[in-house]
């Protein structure tokens, strides 16, 4: 992959005091509940990227999301109770997500635009409804299904999950600036404006995409597995719910969509919405929904969109126009 | 069992392949606002004791304007910001009445269940529930009634041609907004017929949409998109396997052939058995 490393440097010195910044929060005594708003920030953020690589980037409206979250959890959680050490868990919970990517794609990539976002739409369904049946380890039961306790969760610090997020977070936002500026980014670019075009100037579409979706559920299901060390338990109905699609629709729309600093904004707004409405139980969701209405009707290119508008009316030689289509 | 069952299938399979076949779009929403009529149904049975068919009088007016509404104020906008927007739109719909549907009727699950609906009959020795045979009866008059209404009314024909080519349809005069608002709110009068029908037989919860909107979607895949005649074949196919698996494998697994059997089926052949 050919990048250009002159433009990876741009705007890389506010990320690096920011992390350092959010690195030292546990050292200098911040409050707990503060550290759970961040903790839950790093994961909306990561997984709000790799939707947005999707969305944003591939035209892939990917509704599976959950399945990968799911199964790095569970990834995890078997894992654990076979005895095997949890960081193993959780690269196996993203090798685990990668590879079951690499399965649907077979069916799914079939499918184009509208009937993708259906087609994936099944999975976390399936899914649930294996996992609600299946029982591979363990006789205990808890609850109503296959639910499994982490093992080992409760002996790991809550700052070292609280590390191992902000990393996997960090991670997924380099990554993001890594593939813009790639060639593998430019192509992107490429079959976003124009498909046929892209396609006949030697671009190989189907591969782009394909990279692009193992690599998003990857990182999706190591997201997934680290929420679960915190969480220490794993049950189908919570694991593989719409939820969590909504969630990271919501940032990336808040924030804006195709827009690589677009998921920030939206995952901080996100993390604050949770927790002002936690008290409403249901009424929280309604309300998420209904911002994820309005916002994609009154400004569909989310905060950072306006606001980049708003400054390349300023400076004329930044305006970019977005690339508008209709079906 | 299956076929009768499969009736009822593609009546919820209809309206989306309504929508689909004039707005190019699948309504993600469609399960929970069939689900909308299952609940309106069950609200008017347990509060003024009225029959859940006979509800339908009230129920599908409502479900009209809904419909219109929402494709009036949301859709039509969407429709013009990209494409993606309308999906989105209507996921977070679904979201919405999801949540809805569990601050009003708990999420409890519920059944319409009226005197008539424990009733069976039987055919050359198989007892069948009467429920089961009304689902296909219904559906299948359902099934003609839109037939001839797309061939014989203005708006039907203004439905038709708007979805072959929306730009000649306005040239000819018809105002595809409007056009793409009624054929919206005729689904939902499809959805709000499938509904009842749906809470008389399957017990449901306001989770079920997503069950729903996924059978639907497996019929219109199976079937074809945007045909009358597909919808139904596929619906049959549909019950047939599913109660098939679910014979074989156990009830347990019911929904989970269902699922899969859409999974495979756009895995070989994604414009479905009987597309083109």
């Amino acid at each position: 992959m050919k990048v250009n490393p002159f433009r990876l440097r741009g705007g890389l010195a506010p990320l690096l005091i920011a992390t350092v910044l959010l690195a030292l929060f546990p050292l200098i005594g911040v409050p707990q509940n503060w550290l759970l708003y961040l903790f839950l920030f790093f994961i909306y953020l990561a997984l709000a990227n790799m939707w947005n690589w999707l969305a944003g980037y591939c035209g892939l409206i990917s509704l599976c999301q959950p399945a990968f979250i799911g199964i790095g959890g569970y990834t995890l959680a078997l894992m654990t109770w076979v005895g095997l050490p949890i960081w193993q868990g959780l690269i196996a919970g993203a090798i685990i997500a990668a590879l079951f990517a690499v399965i649907i794609s077979i069916p799914v990539f079939r499918l184009s635009g509208i009937y993708f976002a259906v087609g994936t739409l099944i999975v976390p369904e399936l899914l649930r409804l294996f996992f609600l049946n299946w029982r591979p380890v363990g006789g205990l039961l808890y609850g109503k299904g296959a639910g499994y306790a982490v093992k080992g969760a409760t002996t790991i610090p809550a700052t070292d999950i609280y590390w191992l997020t902000l990393i996997i977070c960090i991670g997924s936002v380099l990554m993001m600036r890594f593939i813009l500026r790639s060639n593998l980014g430019l192509g992107l670019a490429a079959i976003r404006d124009n498909a046929s075009s892209a396609a006949s100037s030697g671009i190989n579409v189907f591969k782009l995409k394909f990279y692009s979706f193992v690599g998003s559920a990857a990182i999706t299901g190591l997201a997934g597995a680290a929420f679960y060390i915190q969480q220490g338990f794993i049950e189908p109905t919570s694991a593989f719910n719409v939820r969590w699609t909504m969630v990271l629709m919501l940032a990336t729309v808040i924030g804006g969509v195709r827009l690589e600093e677009g998921p920030a904004v939206g995952a901080i707004i996100v993390v604050f919405l949770h927790f002002l409405l936690a008290r409403y139980g249901g009424v929280s969701l309604l309300i998420q929904g209904v911002i994820l209405v309005f916002i994609m009707l009154i400004a569909p290119q989310g905060i950072m969109g306006s606001v980049r508008r708003a400054l390349s009316h300023r400076t004329p030689h930044l305006r970019r126009q977005p690339a508008r289509t209709r079906g | 069992m299956g076929i009768l069952l499969g009736g009822l299938y593609s009546l919820v399979a209809l309206g989306l392949s309504l929508v689909f076949g004039v707005m190019k779009l699948i309504n993600v929403a469609h399960g929970d606002l069939v689900l909308m009529s299952t609940y309106l149904a069950f609200s008017m049975m347990t509060s003024f004791g009225l029959d859940p068919i006979l509800s339908l009088v009230i129920g599908m007016p409502v479900m009209f304007v809904i419909g219109f509404a929402i494709q009036r104020y949301l859709l039509n906008r969407a429709f013009k910001i990209s494409m993606e927007a309308p999906l989105i739109i209507a996921f977070g719909i679904s979201i919405i009445l999801q949540n809805f549907y569990q601050i009003v009727w708990t999420p409890l699950s519920r059944g319409l269940t009226p005197s008539y609906a424990m009733l069976s009959f039987s055919i050359g020795g198989l007892n069948v529930p009467l429920v089961y045979g009304l689902d296909f009866a219904v559906s299948l008059i359902v099934m003609l009634a839109l037939r001839e209404f797309m061939k014989r009314t203005y708006v039907g024909q203004a439905i038709n041609a708007a979805s072959q080519d929306r730009g000649a349809a306005q040239l000819m005069g018809i105002n595809a907004n409007r056009v793409y608002a009624f054929a919206f709110a005729i689904a939902m009068v499809l959805a709000a017929i499938a509904g009842v029908f749906l809470g008389l037989t399957f017990p449901f919860t306001p989770q079920s949409g997503v069950s729903f909107l996924i059978i639907a979607f497996g019929v219109v895949v199976l079937g074809g998109l945007g045909s009358i005649a597909g919808t139904f074949i596929g619906g049959l196919v549909m019950g047939l396997a599913q109660t098939l698996g679910g014979y074989f494998i156990g009830t347990g697994a019911q929904m989970f052939v269902a699922y899969l059997i859409v999974f495979i089926v756009l895995g070989v052949r994604p414009q479905g058995i009987f597309g083109r």
